[in-house]
């Protein structure tokens, strides 16, 4: 790693980069055209983000108290744990433990640095980590092994059985450091009673995790008050999705990014509600005055991205879309399968609901939301089969009356790379053009952002989408 | 009159390096021919021209290199790891650690007192930290290998390249070209990129002692100021021969050692 | 030696060919953590399913992505090319995510190629846990095989044949261990090629036949006296699953080392453990395949896998470690690397080597890393040597 990045605490670093950049709107003209000045690169980034309006800013603060939470951490005596975007961070914050977020933080690096990520990915590599391994965790994970970062105080994962390259990268990550690591496991199916037996099951071991290595028992009053946050938030979370239905949909492409960015940093926390107040009330007012949320407002081409979206520097992939008039019907991120969502209708066993009336309910509930994250809900059987990928994927084609799927990820991603190539095959079959992007969502160096475009340029005009 | 030989068969370049009580009294270079033994013949010829001494004067011969096994006049053979080891600690006495990209491999040693090779990691599958790499993209931008190297310093703001895979690179690159991009500023990327592989490697063995880089890419000035920013440290230069030919120069001192007695000997 | 050479280096060995002749069926498996016992008590033959006799890429490359290993690739190949017409079913199971895949992979080629999916096809699950509710998923995961195995082919797997099953196996597992007893002299007498070739014939092999062969194999091993070790480096290979006779021989043909061990799926790994007899056989099964089993597919095993490995250093006195991974195989590479930083602290040397499997291997490449090493293991020894001189004068 390059001396001069070895001189600053990374958190440090990029939380107060996001608060200045929050702070930022609020200041004169003046004020801010000369500090523009001063920030030649992050300008752009930062642009991205001012002309969402005011969910944009709100995101921008929302990514700044995240950093600070871990900052603060050990101050306040609480543990700080690594853990997976596909592992719900609403059981942390019920026990008062810090989640770290490795895929946000690599993909939050990604877009507001103009080298990207690279060398804490590459730092993962020089101490042994295959460069084939997922750069999405390799980001972040470089700052905490190389110590540039908050110590983390122990390792949740929850993607065996469904992500090698993922599970591997905390199994790994608590070896290297040394610390307590648990992981849980998915069986291969999903809504019979004995996977949501399983679910449960594994989730107790969990819990029991966290107690002893946070020292903190889990108390249900306040699991409660977390999951009674997260009933509003889901509530906000369908009416976002009920616009992402219309068409043209008035909620903008960076929206999705910030509706699960947000639910993976703070599910169940009040910083995210916040922000989807801000969402929700911006959207309604282009879904009452019937106008598209693109700033063009025109809607020339609705994508339905099956897998990621795609996260290099100056968040270029969305400013993509405004440029194209594109509107992004979200991607297997978007979705939290809760029962009140006009999508689950046609997949029986796929969603979960909250019940807060006993702990044992309560437990199950935060069980069942936890296997229907993205990627641990469809990623965990063969594509073809009931409740998974392809079931999801043409649902949700459907429902959000896409024209076209996009398959982004990483080369890491050995559990969709080994069969996308038929599951798009089926795609088509059922209609819907499909891309296969072979680019790496989180590092340019694997293929250039204006290679990526050209690609995708390419689709669009080759199959007379655009 | 102990005259020895060394002999380095690579993918790209052939040397040859003959040696007479630890001087090098003829050396040569050439670019390898399809046939190892061609290649072999011929760098070997050059040098025995350059060191005006015959075959039959040379008491003892070691090949190395990518086409070792097909040399017909050697005594034995080396693996160009320990080669490159031997003639780097020659070539520079106090180094530790040495860094070798050579036409389709990068290897990075460290080494002992003696020039022994202890922990040592090499590049995996893909070209695109080696010498290959660079060659391609020379190809590309229509120049010569070492003017590329010439244009880290004039770079404004480099280019990211796709670094991971050379022909998704050189897509890249011919794209840059067409859009008007500086050839400088290309130039830096490819070298950039081509440091990057080659850093990792390097800190993957936790480099110690004087770093001392060796093959035909230890001559690109643009890669080896950019790995010395990447691994923020300096990288030795050492005059006494040309770094491309220390794995000759290691396995004619191997020969040496043969022939003197010094060495134990080998298995 | 000869029929294990056959069974180790052909997909279709004779003893399939001949099993099939008597009209009998075949299933083939693709992982460790499938218990072959179960189809050794419905007379079916189990044959662990392997990449070598691939010549090419297409069919592999046309369902599997750019980014996964070339093992199950090489399966897939063998597939569509037909090689594995001899199955009457396959066993699918989450190994990794590339072992996995397989099965949509198979599948969808199937669409496109007629009658190379087996008729019966079947997705084993296998959690990533063998602690109570993982051992217990796993026990439900075997029952279910067995009524689904019972129901295809028309069979009755008792409680009884699977014990005699545990028995058969057991023979065969002792005598591995034997040979693994015979690996620990100070002098050894076997290749690690033939010993390797051996292993993996059981998994192809039928059961009993194999066990007849092991033993009049042993028994001429035990009276052998010319030690293939004198002047060698003994060495242990590790890492990505391989069942390729050649990667040891590359090691072997160098003249300067012999494999004295191997941790590698398909080589004596747990082959050399027995299963418990008496009491229920299929928890029996289950302690064995999923209780003792430590691949890096379980996540948060790495000290018992280290302990492992350090064991058998000690028990072959390897006096180096060659590792590999297959690319894509980020479980093994990962591992692999914190198997070197802990194994060069204690001092003994590593190679860390990723490569090909398959009709894509670079066998140059991989020879000049190990010649490199086993050099640098003579220059360990001579410095040891000068020091012992020195001190000695």
């Amino acid at each position: 790693m390059r001396p001069e990045i070895q001189e600053y605490n990374y958190d440090w670093m990029m939380g107060s980069t996001l608060k200045a950049a929050a702070a930022l709107p609020t200041g004169t003209k003046k004020e801010t055209e000369l500090t523009y000045r001063y920030i030649p690169y992050y300008k752009n980034v930062a642009q991205s983000f001012y002309s969402a309006g005011a969910p944009g800013v709100q995101t921008l603060e929302l990514l700044a108290k995240y950093y600070e939470n871990i900052l603060t951490a050990h101050a306040q005596g609480k543990k700080i744990c690594a853990t997976t975007f596909c592992n719900s961070p609403v059981i942390l914050y019920a026990m008062d433990i810090v989640p770290v977020t490795f895929e946000i933080l690599t993909a939050i690096g990604a877009m507001v640095w103009k080298r990207g990520m690279f060398d804490y990915m590459d730092f993962c590599c020089e101490t042994g980590m295959p460069e084939t391994s997922c750069s999405s965790q390799r980001g972040a994970q470089g700052a905490v092994l190389s110590g540039l970062s908050e110590n983390i105080d122990f390792v949740i994962c929850d993607t065996p059985g469904v992500c090698d390259t993922n599970a591997n990268a905390f199994a790994y990550l608590s070896e290297y450091l040394d610390k307590p690591f648990f992981q849980l496991n998915y069986p291969s199916c999903i809504g019979d009673d004995r996977s949501q037996k399983y679910h449960v099951d594994d989730y107790k071991e969990m819990i029991k995790f966290a107690e002893r290595h946070s020292g903190n028992k889990l108390d249900y009053d306040r699991l409660a008050e977390v999951l009674e946050e997260v009933n509003k938030q889901d509530a906000m979370i369908a009416d976002l999705e009920d616009m992402l239905m219309l068409k043209p949909t008035p909620v903008p492409p960076i929206y999705n990014l910030a509706l699960y960015a947000g639910r993976f940093c703070f599910s169940g926390h009040p910083q995210y509600t916040k922000l989807l107040e801000s969402m929700v009330k911006t959207a309604k007012g282009y879904a009452d005055a019937g106008i598209s949320g693109l700033k063009s407002k025109e809607e020339k081409l609705r994508v339905f991205m099956c897998y990621i979206d795609h996260y290099t520097v100056n968040v270029n992939f969305y400013n993509y879309m405004e440029e194209r008039g594109i509107a992004n019907v979200g991607s297997i991120l978007s979705r939290n399968f809760r029962d009140n969502n006009l999508y689950v209708k046609d997949m029986p066993g796929s969603s979960y609901s909250v019940d807060m009336s006993s702990p044992e309910a309560m437990l199950d509930t935060i069980a069942q939301m936890n296997a229907r994250l993205p990627m641990v809900r469809s990623i965990r059987g063969p594509y073809d089969k009931k409740g998974m990928w392809l079931e999801e994927s043409l649902a949700c084609a459907k429902m959000y009356n896409a024209d076209c799927m996009i398959y982004n990820g990483t080369p890491g991603c050995r559990n969709t790379w080994g069969m996308v190539k038929p599951f798009a095959r089926d795609i088509e079959k059922h209609g819907y053009p499909c891309h296969i992007m072979n680019d790496d969502a989180f590092d340019d160096r694997v293929e250039s952002w204006d290679a990526t475009r050209e690609r995708l340029d390419e689709f669009f005009k080759v199959r007379g989408l655009l | 009159m102990n005259i020895v030989a060394g002999c380095d068969v690579g993918s790209l370049t052939s040397k040859a390096v003959i040696m007479k009580n630890g001087k090098i009294i003829g050396s040569h270079i050439i670019k390898s021919k399809p046939r190892p033994k061609d290649s072999a013949d011929a760098a070997l010829d050059g040098a025995l021209a350059a060191a005006g001494v015959s075959k039959e004067d040379i008491k003892y011969c070691i090949g190395t290199g990518y086409g070792r096994e097909k040399i017909e006049f050697v005594n034995e053979v080396v693996s160009e790891i320990k080669c490159h080891g031997k003639g780097a600690r020659w070539m520079l006495p106090t180094a530790e650690t040495v860094i070798d990209i050579g036409g389709q491999d990068c290897k990075v040693m460290k080494i002992d007192k003696s020039g022994n090779v202890g922990r040592f990691s090499a590049n995996d599958k893909c070209a695109s930290g080696t010498g290959r790499f660079l060659e391609v993209m020379a190809n590309v931008l229509n120049i010569g290998i070492d003017e590329l190297g010439k244009l880290s310093a004039k770079a404004k703001e480099p280019i990211t390249l796709a670094s991971t895979c050379t022909v998704w690179a050189q897509a890249d690159v011919i794209k840059y070209i067409n859009s008007g991009v500086s050839i400088e500023d290309i130039g830096a990327g490819i070298n950039a990129a081509m440091s990057g592989r080659v850093a990792i490697l390097v800190n993957s063995v936790k480099p110690e002692g004087d770093i001392f880089m060796t093959g035909g890419v230890a001559k690109n000035i643009g890669v080896v100021e950019t790995l010395e920013k990447l691994i923020g440290r300096r990288i030795k230069r050492a005059r006494k021969a040309d770094p491309q030919i220390a794995g000759a120069i290691g396995a004619a001192l191997l020969s040496a050692e043969k022939v003197n007695g010094n060495g134990r000997k080998v298995k | 030696m000869k029929v294990f050479n056959d069974a180790a280096t052909r997909v279709q060995c004779d003893s399939i060919t001949r099993w099939k002749k008597e009209g009998k069926p075949v299933v083939g498996y693709t992982c460790s953590y499938t218990p072959a016992e179960i189809f050794y008590a419905a007379d079916i033959l189990p044959v662990r399913l392997r990449g070598i006799e691939t010549d090419g890429m297409e069919v592999g490359d046309t369902y599997f992505g750019p980014f996964i290993c070339s093992f199950p690739k090489c399966i897939l190949q063998l597939a569509g090319k037909g090689k594995f017409s001899f199955l009457d079913g396959a066993i699918i199971t989450p190994g990794c995510d590339g072992m996995r895949r397989l099965d949509e992979c198979w599948r969808k080629a199937g669409e496109d190629f007629d009658g190379i999916v087996p008729d019966y096809f079947y997705y084993f699950d296998v959690p990533h846990k063998s602690e109570n509710h993982g051992m217990a998923w796993y026990i439900e995961e075997v029952k279910e095989l067995i009524k689904s195995v019972e129901k295809h082919f028309n069979v009755s797997i008792t409680n009884e044949k699977l014990t005699a099953a545990i028995k058969a196996f057991n023979k065969g597992r002792r005598l591995l261990n034997e040979i693994e007893n015979l690996r620990s002299k100070d002098e050894i007498v076997v290749s690690g090629t033939d010993v390797f070739a051996a292993t993996i014939a059981g998994t192809v092999m039928p059961r009993d036949e194999y066990t007849k062969e092991l033993k009049k194999w042993v028994t001429a091993l035990k009276k052998r006296k010319t030690s293939l070790s004198k002047n060698k480096h003994r060495v242990m290979l590790v890492g990505s699953i391989s069942d390729e006779i050649d990667l040891f021989e590359l090691i072997e043909d160098t003249n300067k080392a012999i494999i004295a061990g191997e941790n590698l799926c398909f080589g004596i790994r747990y082959e050399g453990n027995e299963i418990k007899e008496d009491g229920d056989p299929i928890e029996a099964l289950a302690d064995h395949y999923l209780g003792t089993s430590v691949c890096p597919r379980m996540y948060g095993k790495y000290k018992e896998r280290l302990a492992m490995l350090k064991e058998r250093i000690e028990r072959s006195q390897a006096a180096g470690v060659i590792m590999q991974n297959i690319r894509f195989c980020d479980l093994h590479g990962a591992e692999n690397a914190l198997f070197e930083r802990d194994l060069e602290a204690i001092g003994i040397p590593c190679l860390r080597v990723e490569r090909e499997y398959g009709p894509h291997i670079d066998a140059g490449r991989m020879k000049l890393r190990i010649n490199a090493f086993l050099e640098r293991i003579d220059a360990k020894n001579d410095h040891k040597l000068s020091e012992a001189v020195a001190v000695s004068a």
